[in-house]
């Protein structure tokens, strides 16, 4: 048997399985915040097995993610392709024609210890002519013009109160992160794992051992296998938590198409609901990301195929890939000395982008809750798990509600979406809104209460009241206030350059990639 | 349309509650009857309010020179505890414990330096602990607001607070009527208050109906079905005792909890009288022991003591049918750290974001039951901590997990609705002996060299800070004077 490189130097060794997006902002993550002489850090990936895509659009926190590596933005724009991100634009979601864009941002200001949305519906209700809740968005308004500009970071000012994310093309940030962490000092071994081998008391994998017969032993070992979740599901056998009943979509096909001559770049992701599925668009510098997610309870592959093809902006590079899932998460991602990161800890489809934000939150969680040497403390292993846990389960309701809120009538699987039972969770929160327009905010965790605003009345939720302080307000004062926001919106994004011509100036893509 | 809103209670929970309503919600057409039933209060109740009082007072229009003129209160920068066991006294404060280091939280590092040798503790780098060490106050300015938060509350003797508190009800319109006696009418197919009835008199007809009776709970107690999760098992003291002492020459800008493994006393300053709480167990302790036990421990003569049961519980729906529970009649909590006057605040804050906009309130309802019921138990989560550090009491499983999160790598595991700020879990981990086996490991690349200048600026600037700072006496006579 061949020892691994560097094995016994007496270093706590972390080994991490996969090579994706999950492999690397994990090593890369760890590498920064690890001091180098207590951690070692290996990563085992095999070019033979192929990354699963679907993070390609993301939230705006990777870029504190991004931030505390200290990448360069530009540069990482530049080397992903990447484009700037103001919202997801959901189309047909409600009713066919219908469209809303969930915004990163904030919907007005409030007044007075009242929120923005109790002052408008108050407005509306006392019989002034108001415009519709999203015109009260920058972030909507700029996305709609197709413009971009960096925030500003004066709080007086409307451009303050957006922020971005970013869509990029995430093997190629898995493979800008792979070089970023290569250089301080992460291993990287390619190949495939043949065998797993637990340890003395058999609880703790102790070593792994690749199909080149070389051993690498390890006291952690990160699972970023993707949905096989070698280790951790695999070697384990750690239950997972099934939530089809809500989430029914297990497929989709991905496929990329060209950017048509002379169509504007978005700064918005796109998801449109069909009558299988729904589709995203992602729009890249050098192509459009597309995808189809459906059940295969309801809609076959090939209804899947033709409904994608049949809706893309330009012509496929290539034939549509196939992916299988199932939406839900481990029961214990940090189990032993095993814990999952990414697909292999819970899936999520990507309806609001936040795959790769599952992944940064479970980095970030992990470098806080690091073992030292020693033997494993379940104690860390509780607390990862109560965090992971959380993460999913407040994803997982927000998701569900665009599809609770649907009113394609007629439609069997959105006739079957709209009947279904909910989370008691969720339930409050909808019968909440709908009582008075008060919409959920809690302080850890996605989403915002704008963000359940955008969705809620995105989706066609309609509130029978509001706060009834909003009433004492005088409404000639709080409809000027409103019309000011409104015009302030307008001159804002009037200053603002083309999405594209601002990419263009601040992070082109490398030439080859033009060429 | 008018809504009418009738309050049944009495004394603080009872005025505040009425006041707040009628000052938001007047515009709006709400008008507010206060039935007020005969008082519980003695002239030793104090209330130690939290910083965020200050908020609601300011929503009320109420000056703090005028409260604390009116009450003859002071000021307080957090609770001075002597645990039990004669381990060391620490600071318990109402500010933020030191500040970033290298960009960094502050508190992995002084874990660590403590490790190595550091001699500092905890509280030093507090300028809230310090300032109140020293009898000063810490105001907050432009400087101290980029080291960190410096917070206080106030002392406010309860007969006084609750008198200004109705003075200022009736001034902004709210109805009183006052009873000794409540009859609760309802209706008999839905269940819900059409009326209360006090001294047999007319009913007094009403929308909404709230409960601010104490842990009586006249109102809510009476619905059938209306239950209750007691919390005894983390609580292992059964019995209060209130009395007065003489006031200190100089007062103390802070509440002093006196511990030993089966009592103990607080010290509440104010300016005319010191108002002290004793806690104990009735079938250890007859209450003239326990006063004697108090007195010996206070060091003070005690006067006007009154004795009466606790019992910790949780009312399950806080919020049933058309009437609402606010303050004990809610949930009884443990006197440690005298959190009553918070969970009405509390609950009136929540009960305003929530004010019922239909006919049928469920959806509120439910939302003001989850979100209380989430504050209520973080509150006795701070409050179980001391009893099962200090005296091996059972911990609930969400302070268990806290506990055991902070011993394995000195963090407070992340929890909604939480009023007590991380650095304040900290410190009461810290100052009961938690210990916590290791630190954050990305600190470690810190160069020593880097870490010790850190603190030795934070307790530089402390120091000077302290020094800036008017003492309490000072402070409070020159507001004296303002108010007059």
């Amino acid at each position: 048997m061949i020892e691994a490189e560097g094995a016994g130097d007496g270093r706590y060794h972390v080994v991490i399985l996969g090579g994706g997006t999950a492999g690397w902002m994990t090593a890369a993550g760890l590498a920064r915040r690890l001091p180098r002489d207590a951690y070692r850090i290996t990563l085992i990936e095999s070019d033979a097995i192929g990354t699963v895509g679907v993070g390609e659009a993301t939230l705006p926190h990777i870029k504190q993610f991004n931030d505390m590596l200290g990448l360069d933005e530009a540069k990482f724009m530049a080397a992903t392709r990447a484009t700037f991100k103001l919202g997801i634009e959901f189309c047909d979601w409600d009713r066919p024609g219908d469209r809303y864009i969930h915004p990163f941002g904030a919907f007005g200001e409030p007044w007075g210890g009242v929120q923005f949305q109790h002052h408008w519906r108050r407005l509306g209700a006392a019989g002034r002519e108001v415009a519709p809740f999203q015109a009260y968005s920058y972030a909507v308004a700029a996305a709609r013009a197709e413009v971009f500009e960096l925030p500003s970071e004066d709080p007086a000012s409307i451009r303050s109160t957006y922020s971005y994310a970013y869509h990029f093309d995430s093997s190629r940030y898995a493979a800008f992160l792979r070089d970023w962490a290569k250089a301080r000092g992460v291993t990287r071994i390619e190949g495939k794992v043949a065998a797993v081998e637990r340890g003395g008391d058999s609880a703790a994998i102790a070593a792994l051992t690749m199909q080149s017969g070389t051993r690498i032993a390890g006291d952690l070992f990160v699972d970023c296998s993707g949905f096989r979740s070698l280790l951790l599901g695999g070697e384990l056998g750690v239950g997972w938590e099934d939530w089809r009943h809500w989430l029914p979509c297990d497929r989709a096909l991905a496929v990329a198409c060209e950017h048509p001559d002379g169509q504007a770049l978005t700064p918005y992701t796109r998801a449109t609901a069909r009558r299988g599925g729904w589709q995203w668009r992602i729009p890249l510098q050098h192509r459009i990301g597309n995808g189809y997610i459906f059940p295969s309870e309801f809609t076959s592959e090939d209804e899947a195929h033709d409904a994608l093809l049949a809706q893309l902006d330009g012509a496929p590079c290539g034939a549509p890939r196939l992916l299988r899932f199932m939406p839900g998460r481990r029961t214990s991602a940090w189990t032993g000395n095993c814990v999952a990161i990414g697909l292999a800890s819970g899936f999520l489809e990507p309806l609001e982008s936040t795959s790769i934000f599952l992944i940064q939150a479970a980095v970030t969680d992990l470098i806080d809750l690091m073992p030292r040497p020693g033997a494993p403390d379940p104690r860390l292993a509780d607390e990862f798990n109560r965090l992971n846990a959380m993460h999913h389960d407040r994803v997982r309701d927000f998701l569900i509600l665009h599809y609770v809120a649907n009113r394609r009538e007629g439609e069997p699987l959105w006739d079957h979406l709209r009947t279904m039972p909910v989370p008691d969770s969720l339930a409050h929160k909808i019968a909440l809104f709908r009582a008075r327009g008060t919409a959920p905010d809690y302080q850890f965790g996605l989403f915002s209460r704008d963000s359940w605003l955008a969705v809620l009345y995105g989706q066609g939720v309609v509130p029978a009241g509001h706060d009834p302080v909003a009433d004492t307000f005088d409404v000639d004062l709080v409809d000027a206030r409103c019309a000011d926001f409104h015009d302030r919106i307008a001159s804002g994004v009037a200053l603002m350059r083309p999405h594209r011509a601002f990419i263009e100036s601040y992070c082109p893509a490398d030439e080859e990639v033009a060429a | 349309m008018t809504m009418q809103v009738v309050i049944v209670g009495r004394d603080t929970a009872l005025w505040l509650t009425a006041a707040a309503l009628r000052q938001a919600l007047a515009p709006a057409g709400v008008a507010v009857t206060a039935v007020e039933l005969p008082s519980r209060l003695s002239p030793a109740s104090v209330h130690a309010a939290l910083p965020a009082l200050e908020a609601l007072h300011a929503k009320l229009g109420l000056d703090e020179a005028a409260v604390l003129g009116a009450t003859r209160g002071s000021f307080t920068l957090g609770f001075n505890i002597a645990p039990p066991g004669g381990g060391a006294p620490f600071f318990l404060a109402h500010g933020a414990y030191g500040a970033p280091i290298e960009g960094g939280d502050f508190f992995p590092y002084w874990l660590k330096a403590r490790r190595f040798g550091l001699d500092a503790a905890l509280e030093d780098f507090s300028a809230t602990a310090m300032a109140a060490r020293h009898g000063r106050m810490m105001l907050p300015d432009a400087e101290t607001e980029a080291f960190g938060r410096t917070d206080y509350g106030y002392h406010l003797p309860a007969i006084a607070y609750a008198a200004m508190l109705k003075r200022l009800a009736l001034r902004l319109g709210v109805t009183m009527r006052q009873a000794v006696t409540i009859a609760v009418e309802r209706d008999p197919i839905q269940g819900s208050i059409c009326g209360v009835r006090s001294d047999g008199g007319d009913p007094i007809t009403g929308d909404l109906f709230i409960d601010a009776s104490g842990a009586e709970a006249v109102l809510i107690g009476d619905a059938p079905g209306v239950g209750c999760e007691d919390w005894r098992s983390y609580f292992p003291l059964d019995r209060r005792l209130v009395a007065q002492a003489p006031r200190f020459a100089s007062l103390p800008v802070y509440a002093e909890v006196r511990a030993d493994a089966r009592s103990w006393t607080a010290l509440h300053a104010a300016q005319d009288a010191t108002h002290v709480v004793h806690c104990y167990t009735g079938n250890e302790e007859s209450d003239e022991a326990a006063l004697a036990a108090a007195a010996r421990r206070a060091g003070l003569p005690l006067d006007g003591a009154v004795a009466t049961p606790t019992a910790p519980a949780r009312r399950l729906d806080g919020w049933s049918g058309n009437c609402v529970a606010i303050g004990a009649a809610a949930c009884a909590f443990d006197p440690l750290f005298e959190v009553d006057l918070h969970a009405v605040q509390l609950g009136i804050v929540h009960l305003l974001s929530l004010f019922p906009v239909g006919e049928d309130a469920a959806a509120e309802r439910a939302e003001y039951n989850r979100i209380t019921t989430s504050l209520f138990e973080r509150i006795r989560d701070f409050q179980a901590a001391f009893y099962a550090l200090a005296m091996a009491s059972q911990a609930p499983k969400t302070l268990a997990h806290r506990i055991a999160a902070f011993r394995a790598r000195g963090i407070i595991a992340p929890m909604e609705d939480d009023s007590f700020p991380v650095d304040q879990w900290r410190a009461l981990f810290t100052g009961l002996g938690l210990p916590a086996e290791s630190w954050p490991p990305a600190i470690d690349d810190t160069p020593p060299e880097a870490i010790k200048q850190g603190l030795r600026r934070i307790l530089g600037f402390v120091k000077r800070k302290v020094l800036e700072q008017p003492t309490h006496d000072a402070y409070l006579a020159d507001l004296g004077g303002k108010a007059a």
